[in-house]
């Protein structure tokens, strides 16, 4: 059972392997802003206790958080055409990722946000700030300052995660990777190439969010 | 910056002296003679499918069964030896092989040129009756017709592979994880149409009321193989020898009636 | 050719990989806190190359799949003649996957311990394994227990992809009850309410415990 290692195979599909890598970083960065988004108004709405939403974006939390994101992804895709909205296996993939990333956003957000000392938003007041004004400055920017480490670790769990995406057909690079070697039964070339992909992809986000949070987030709220 | 970047480029450089390293010894393995092996241990490792009837599904003690378990079943009897199934799933069963941690995997396995670069394949122990399946009021029935269409298929599966060998590329073609996400996909209305096998569909139409699979074409009938490792010619002579018998005997015969309801093809 | 399945049968056989799912969490939370533990110090550490082999640790185990990982600790590892028990397999691979985590959280954990406690350690002449122990580390614990807590229930869903390498854990027992009932409603919510059963208590133990850290502030 001499195995001789051949990766021309793999190589044949090089664009299809592109691709599904350009997918999985396209779904990941939709699903990381609005993700991300929702996890900010979720972590407010827990964070100041606005009632209703305070407790809806709890048991939202709760629900995502302890189970897994196949089953999310399951009822997502297969579960919701019976109440009669039906979506691509991209929307669906989609939808998971922000639903998913929204509650572990939500709970990582908030906090950051109930770090932020009090006093600083009595003061805040006294500057004769607008309501809007303090929210961004001095409640958002210092509590996603605080977490963006937590957050960035987050993203990379989800684009790694996405992988579960390639069992309702989204062509994502998990996919390609179980296409390729589904054809040419090469798995094990296949699987070094895609992990070397997806660690290289995890390189580059953490490294572009480290420079986004210098930029925008950490720089600013000093 | 430039003390985040080093770590990047040597974490890279280690992973690709690993690959190298993994190929360069890997390549060197010593040679084993499976079946001499099989005879003196008196076990058969078997790779058979737990997720895809009637191939390979699970009964209420979630112990295999199906057409590839009776077919390992059968080889072992033939072989003299106790049989040791090993569940496996279309990602893992090749490896599984390769490795050695696996002796035959009889697992509704399609042959193509690609997968005969790595592992040999038996003569055909099983024919594949698969076709199109779709909703009863849509007229189709013949490939060309689906163009423009999309067909839901479960991934690396027989069907997979002859669907695309026939279809013209203005057919969109789903390819799901396992045959439970592809009958899903086509139950909630998330494909017109799919392609599995024929006892599939018809076991899929008595328990669910749904949507129904009306048969619109069938897809030649592409037979399966024994996938064993390459350069073990002593183990395929002895296999295609007990697929021959029991071709012959009937026995093979016997297996097709109670999984596929269906006699085995006289050509197979 | 068919079998039927009762509910009672799918629910029987999904507590059946419930077990494995528990097992192989335990384990993967066992030796990954402890590796974790040892990847820490050396994240921590003075020495410099201590610190660059933690710091790849961690950046490879946490930048790549945990399925890869398994796939390659069973399967690859073979190729090159040794030959790995799934169970080993899979204590391995947990245990890388779970101590990266681990160890950048903690290490998290260690910075949030303010600057202050460390310059006036030093100035108590304390060494640096005793500044560690007396001062840091105790400091360090009572913030790092709540989100330890808090990834133990990614842990447990992670012990899913096991099943590459043979394991009919909760969710891979799920697949093969659907594929054989072509009921993946019922077998998949099934499946999240063992997994909710299995997480929630730990997301509350987190919470409580994050709630005793705040009044003992």
């Amino acid at each position: 059972m001499a195995y001789q290692f051949d990766f021309a195979p793999v190589f044949e599909h090089t664009n299809l392997l592109l691709s599904g890598a350009g997918f999985t970083l396209a779904l990941t960065a939709v699903g990381a802003v609005l993700g991300i988004g929702l996890g900010i108004v979720g972590a407010i709405c827990r964070a100041w206790r606005i009632r209703p939403f305070d407790s809806v974006f709890g048991v939202y939390v709760e629900i995502i958080r302890n189970t897994p994101f196949l089953v999310q992804l399951f009822f997502i895709f297969f579960g919701l055409p019976a109440l009669g909205i039906k979506m691509t296996e991209w929307q669906a993939a989609v939808l998971a990722m922000v639903i998913n990333l929204g509650a572990y956003s939500t709970e990582i957000i908030r906090a950051g946000i109930q770090a932020t000392p009090r006093g600083q938003l009595e003061a805040a007041a006294s500057l004769a700030l607008s309501r809007f004004q303090i929210f961004r400055h001095v409640v958002l920017r210092p509590a996603l300052a605080k977490v963006w480490p937590a957050l960035t670790s987050q993203v990379i769990i989800v684009m790694l995660g996405s992988a579960v995406c390639s069992q309702i057909a989204t062509e994502e690079l998990t996919f390609a990777a179980n296409f390729i070697q589904s054809r040419n039964f090469r798995a094990f070339e296949t699987y070094f190439v895609t992990t070397a992909l997806y660690f290289v992809m995890a390189l580059l986000i953490r490294q572009l969010l480290m420079q986004i949070g210098q930029r925008y987030v950490v720089g600013r709220a000093g | 910056m430039t003390m985040t970047r080093r770590p990047f480029l040597r974490s890279l450089c280690g992973l690709v002296a690993g690959v190298a390293v993994a190929g360069v010894i890997g390549s060197t393995d010593a040679h084993a003679d499976v079946l001499a092996n099989v005879q003196k241990t008196g076990t058969l490792r078997v790779a058979v499918p737990q997720d895809f009837p009637p191939f390979g599904s699970v009964g209420t003690d979630l112990k295999p069964r199906g057409y590839d378990i009776d077919m390992a079943n059968l080889i072992g009897k033939e072989l003299g030896v106790k049989v040791e199934l090993i569940p496996v799933t279309s990602t893992n069963r090749i490896p599984y092989l390769t490795t050695g941690k696996a002796d035959l995997v009889i697992s509704s396995l399609g042959k193509n040129p690609d997968r005969e670069k790595v592992i040999d394949f038996s003569d055909a122990y099983a024919p594949f009756f698969n076709g199109v399946f779709g909703p009863e009021d849509v007229a189709l029935s013949k490939v060309e017709e689906l163009d423009g269409k999309t067909v839901g298929v479960t991934r690396g599966s027989v069907e997979d592979l002859e669907l695309t060998k026939i279809a013209s590329p203005k057919v969109t073609i789903k390819r799901f994880e396992d045959n439970n996400a592809t009958i899903s996909a086509y139950l909630t209305g998330q494909v017109q149409f799919v392609a599995t096998g024929n006892v599939v569909a018809a076991a899929v139409n008595d328990m669910t009321k749904l949507r129904r699979l009306g048969a619109k074409f069938l897809i030649k009938n592409s037979p399966c193989y024994v996938g064993y490792a390459k350069g073990e010619a002593a183990l395929g002579a002895k296999l295609n020898a007990i697929i021959a018998k029991a071709k012959q005997d009937g026995s093979l015969d016997a297996i097709a009636q109670r999984w596929l309801n269906a006699p085995l093809p006289k050509d197979l | 050719m068919f079998v039927q399945f009762s509910t009672w049968d799918i629910v029987r056989n999904l507590l059946e990989g419930g077990k494995w799912t528990l097992a192989l969490s335990l384990i993967a939370f066992i030796l990954g806190g402890g590796v974790g533990l040892a990847i820490l110090f050396a994240r921590i550490a003075r020495n410099r190359l201590l610190q660059a082999f933690a710091k790849t640790y961690i950046e490879v185990f946490q930048g790549t799949p945990l399925l890869m990982q398994l796939f390659i600790v069973f399967f690859g590892l073979s190729l090159v003649g040794v030959d790995v028990s799934p169970w080993l397999a899979a204590a391995l691979g947990l245990t890388l996957f779970t101590s990266a985590y681990l160890a950048e959280i903690w290490r998290g954990c260690v910075e949030a311990v303010p600057k202050g406690q460390w310059e006036a350690s030093s100035s108590l002449a304390l060494s640096y394994a005793q500044q560690m122990r007396h001062v840091i580390l105790p400091q360090a614990l009572r913030i790092a227990v709540a989100p330890t807590v808090g990834f133990s229930v990614q842990v447990v869903k992670g012990t899913a992809v096991t099943s590459i390498i043979g394991f009919a854990e909760l969710t891979k027992t799920g697949s093969m009850l659907a594929n054989a009932t072509f009921q993946p409603f019922l077998v998949f919510g099934l499946v999240a309410a063992g997994y909710f059963a299995l997480c929630y208590p730990l997301s509350l133990y987190a919470k409580s415990l994050e709630r005793k850290f705040h009044v003992a502030r």
